[in-house]
């Protein structure tokens, strides 16, 4: 056999090595055994709770920004199937008639109509066929518990091989401890994807044509660093990959003894170390890498891709549990931030030449006045064991500092008069991204108990550029004199205040990095849950005081060429 | 009771999405929705029966709408075959 590479989408880095098992495409058999008369009741509540789960399910994938509105419409459409009237009805009939059992009522029934079209000539109505396909194996494996079947056939040393995969389902494999999971589809930043990544599981997706290329049982490698699975490698591939992966997994075993020890510098100095989290799905990571609590709680998943607003119930749900689950370890939630193209759908929002400098983060909220304050009402009523913290994003200065804590306070009045039970002490913090707000920190941090520095967004801004276009993405440079110096900046107007700085953006995950940031004397680092042992791992080998002088010096550099090799001679530094 | 004449005006006939789309919007009120072709007659609530009719370009539908909405109902259905279901 010739050793086979395929490319595909690295959702988290990191080897696997393994054994193929492909879920999806088992062959459903079903018994024809009539049921008893008694057993009716039984079987028709069963068939309500299966398709309810199935359309549960569905309406996860179909509120997945990582489909296609294609992909998405076609669930609609699977959704539907599993509403229609006749379909019901015909399958009860089935059921109280016939006595058929509730898999029986089901194939019998999706069996009479593929009948129908197959009759069809037009070929579009015959590729319907599958759609109609999908829907019954999805009802009925369900029905049958297949999953959990396939559950019972991964073991430690399985790379499983799916379609697609559902944000749940990666949970449950998860604690199978499989090695690696490919999809065929998905993309980087989908649910499913996030919550891999924060559980440091090599995953590849977008995998074209990956099922037809693996065969049950093959030994294959998952190379999350590449970007590729490698189906047949011969034994020079699988030597050199077997020592990529021991050197990773001794990596990660001595990482793994961090998990205990506290975020403390060579020279004695405590580092608050966070978590960013995206899903809520992601806070058994955090609390498993024994993280202090969550640095950045992003809650655009509530807004995006939904035909409706989330209620200030479902917030208050949401962030409660998450706050509860992590107290008394701090919980900052930060406001919804995405740009307008991303909520234009209920937001009616127009094109915009210029959508970076335009309508976004707490630019939306202000100008939407009752969804913000439904989310403040929410936060502020979540915040029932006193951990919780508010932050804002894009706030370019103290304008808008103030109008959010006018609105702060009138939900609280409002929920007073309700009589709504809420923790009246909260504190607020800015995000640190646009140049106007480094350039006044010193008056935010005299009106907010806490600054956040977002990297990303404060490179993109100072040195104007948009590290997504490809034509000037190497202007985009993390150590840029005036990046190093307004962090320095920052930090120090905060300090003069009393309060402290926190960096939840890229920089702090970036391993060189880390250092320098607390030698420009960030107080606080939120990272992924993922690379919080990894993060800590560089804190405990720091010392603060010899990273604050080569901080000093690096800022008298000129370029951000000499900064980063004076960087990567100061390895040895310590 | 109404009823209508309509014709299939859009190239793709009407496949999975415009069948959805119209049990959607029929879905919304409370009068019974039927459609009839030829000699097929199903209930315009229900996914499979739209799609079973396997409508194409060109073909004729009668629609009949009965029940207290049925005017309302009639009217958006007709207002969505005139866009062609957003296609063209």
């Amino acid at each position: 056999m010739i050793v086979k590479r395929i490319k595909g989408i690295s959702v988290s880095d990191g080897v696997a090595i393994g054994y193929a098992r492909i879920v999806e495409k088992e062959h459903i058999h079903i018994e024809t055994k009539k049921i008893s008369k008694t057993a009716v009741n039984k079987e028709l509540k069963r068939f309500h709770k299966d398709v309810e789960y199935v359309i549960n399910e569905l309406n996860t994938f179909i509120q997945d920004d990582s489909f296609s509105k294609e992909n998405r419409d076609i669930l609609t459409t699977h959704k539907m199937i599993l509403q229609d009237p006749a379909f019901i009805k015909r399958v009860k009939e089935l059921i109280t008639q016939k006595l058929f059992s509730l898999e029986h009522a089901v194939s019998t029934y999706f069996t009479e109509v593929v009948n129908i079209f197959d009759a069809m000539e037009n070929e579009y109505y015959s590729q319907r066929l599958t759609d109609f396909e999908d829907v019954a194996y999805r009802l009925l494996s369900h029905s049958m518990n297949k999953s959990k079947d396939v559950l019972a056939k991964l073991d430690d040393k399985s790379i499983l091989i799916m379609k697609n995969i559902t944000p749940s389902f990666v949970t449950k494999v998860f604690e199978k401890n499989i090695r690696g999971l490919c999809t065929e589809k998905g993309s980087k930043n989908s649910h499913s994807s996030i919550i891999a990544r924060s559980m440091n599981l090599p995953m590849l997706v977008g995998i074209s044509g990956l099922l037809e290329n693996i065969n049950e049982g093959e030994q294959i490698i998952v190379d999350g660093n590449n970007g590729e699975i490698i189906i047949f490698p011969s034994s020079d591939v699988l030597a050199e990959y077997k020592s990529i992966y021991l050197q990773e997994s001794q990596k990660r075993k001595k990482l793994q003894k961090l998990i205990n020890v506290k975020a403390i510098t060579l020279d004695n100095k405590e580092i608050t170390l966070m978590s960013n989290i995206e899903l809520p799905e992601e806070i058994d990571q955090v609390i498993k890498n024994n993280s202090r609590g969550i640095g950045l709680f992003r809650t655009e998943f509530l807004f995006m891709d939904t035909e409706k607003l989330p209620t200030e119930e479902e917030q208050y749900k949401i962030y409660k549990k998450i706050a509860e689950k992590l107290a008394p370890e701090p919980v900052i939630i930060r406001t919804i931030d995405v740009g307008g193209d991303k909520l234009s759908s209920i937001l009616n929002i127009v094109h915009e030449e210029n959508p970076n400098l335009g309508f976004r983060g707490i630019r939306i909220s202000l100008a939407n006045i009752p969804i913000f304050r439904r989310q403040i009402r929410a936060i502020l009523r979540a915040n029932t064991k006193g951990n919780v913290k508010i932050m804002f994003p894009m706030i370019s200065g103290v304008e808008e500092i103030l109008q959010v804590k006018k609105i702060i306070e009138e939900c609280k009045n409002e929920l007073k008069k309700k009589k709504i039970a809420f923790c009246n002490d909260i504190e607020i913090g800015a995000m640190i991204e646009v140049p106007s707000a480094v350039i006044t920190s010193d008056a935010l941090a005299k009106e907010c108990d806490f600054l956040s520095i977002g990297t990303n967004d404060l490179v993109q801004y100072l040195l104007a550029v948009d590290r997504d276009n490809e034509s000037i993405s190497f202007y985009y440079k993390s150590c840029h004199p005036s990046v190093l110096k307004a962090i320095k900046q920052t930090v120090d107007n905060a300090h003069a205040k009393g309060i402290k700085v926190a960096v939840c953006g890229e920089m702090a995950s970036d391993i060189q990095f880390v250092k320098l940031l607390l030698g420009l004397g960030v107080d606080e680092l939120s990272v992924s849950p993922g690379r919080i042992l990894m993060t800590k791992n560089e804190i405990i080998n720091c010392h603060v005081q010899n990273w604050a002088e080569l901080a000093e010096e690096l800022m008298e550099l000129k370029t951000s060429d000499e900064i980063y090799e004076r960087l990567n001679d100061s390895k040895n530094y310590e | 009771m109404i009823k209508k004449t309509i014709v299939i005006e859009n190239k793709l006939g009407m496949h999975a999405r415009p069948a959805t789309m119209i049990v959607k919007i029929a879905s919304k009120f409370r009068s019974e929705f039927r459609i009839i072709k030829g000699d097929m007659e199903i209930n315009g609530k229900s996914i499979m029966g739209v799609m079973t009719l396997a409508a194409e370009y060109g073909s004729e539908l009668e629609l009949i709408a009965d029940g207290v909405d049925e005017e309302y109902l009639i009217q958006e259905i007709t207002e969505l075959f005139a866009s062609k279901f957003g296609e063209e």
